[in-house]
């Protein structure tokens, strides 16, 4: 293998691994299919050289591929934030309710931390995490009491929610400048 | 212009590519190449996320194989990714209708 492709799937790999996406196997895959197609090249009756800088510019640059990675496993990993997000809401409304339960204080805590570790981890929407997890115990109790001041509950897990999502921005700020 | 066109419709162009026969990554975007006569030239890394996507989503499966003494990653549909495409293909033939119809081709 030469040293421009070489030092591209390395370069590659960096940005994956600094993104946190680093798959061996995706990257065998890549240097495969970057080896095949220098060949196609050679067989075409292009230099070494010429096969491998075509093959480097069609596969496209090391920052592209790896926001098209990003791109797409965010896609899953947004989902999957969101379904956490969710599940620990109706967890919040499932403690809330147990007659034994008074420390609204671990509750309050614990909405906060889980809401702004989900943004923390990666989901975009701050919003959408407040609302998928702080949603459940106002929507209980505006329904037990008629009360619609429960929808303030709702800003604990939105706080979190922004918090991590600004500590996500200040760390990516921090180690990818551009 | 094409390329953001074409990000739309990626999962349904490579669903269909890889309905015919199971291929792996440089073939499928070979394919893609040739079948749009070079229209569709998206740079080729790109589209290995979206493999792995629609693999995550259980559309695609995919098996290492060795060959020409290196290892290549082969794609195929699944049973629920022949159903995505048939129900992509309706979708898009509605959608293709409506466009032609409004600009009067």
């Amino acid at each position: 293998m030469s040293k421009q492709i070489q030092n591209y799937l390395r370069a590659l790999k960096r940005q994956l691994w600094l993104k946190g996406l680093f798959n061996a196997d995706a990257l065998d895959e890549v240097e495969s299919h970057l080896l095949e197609s220098v060949e196609t090249g050679i067989r075409r009756g292009l230099s070494a050289e010429e096969s491998e800088r075509q093959a480097l510019e069609q596969f496209g640059s090391v920052k592209a591929v790896s926001r098209a990675f990003e791109k797409e496993r965010n896609y899953i990993m947004q989902t999957l934030l969101l379904g956490i997000a969710a599940l620990a809401g109706l967890f919040s409304l499932y403690v809330d309710t147990r007659p034994t339960w008074d420390d609204t204080g671990i509750l309050v805590g614990g909405l906060l931390l889980v809401s702004g570790l989900l943004t923390l981890l990666g989901h975009r929407r701050p919003w959408l995490i407040g609302l998928a997890m702080g949603i459940w115990i106002p929507m209980y109790e505006i329904y037990k009491s008629h009360d619609i001041m429960m929808l303030v509950v709702l800003l604990i897990p939105l706080i979190g929610a922004y918090g991590g999502w600004l500590v996500r921005l200040g760390i990516r700020k921090t180690f990818h400048p551009a | 212009m094409i390329g953001e066109a074409l990000k739309g419709h990626l999962d349904l162009l490579l669903l269909s590519i890889l309905a015919n026969r199971p291929a792996h990554g440089y073939a499928v975007i070979e394919s893609l190449r040739s079948r749009s006569e070079g229209t569709f030239d998206l740079p080729e890394g790109t589209v290995y996320p979206a493999l792995h996507r629609l693999e995550d989503q259980g559309l695609l499966e995919s098996t290492w194989s060795q060959d020409s003494g290196r290892r290549k990653r082969v794609y195929q549909l699944t049973p629920k990714g022949q159903e995505a495409l048939s129900t992509r293909q309706d979708e898009w033939l509605k959608f293709s209708k409506a466009v032609n119809a409004t600009v009067g081709i």
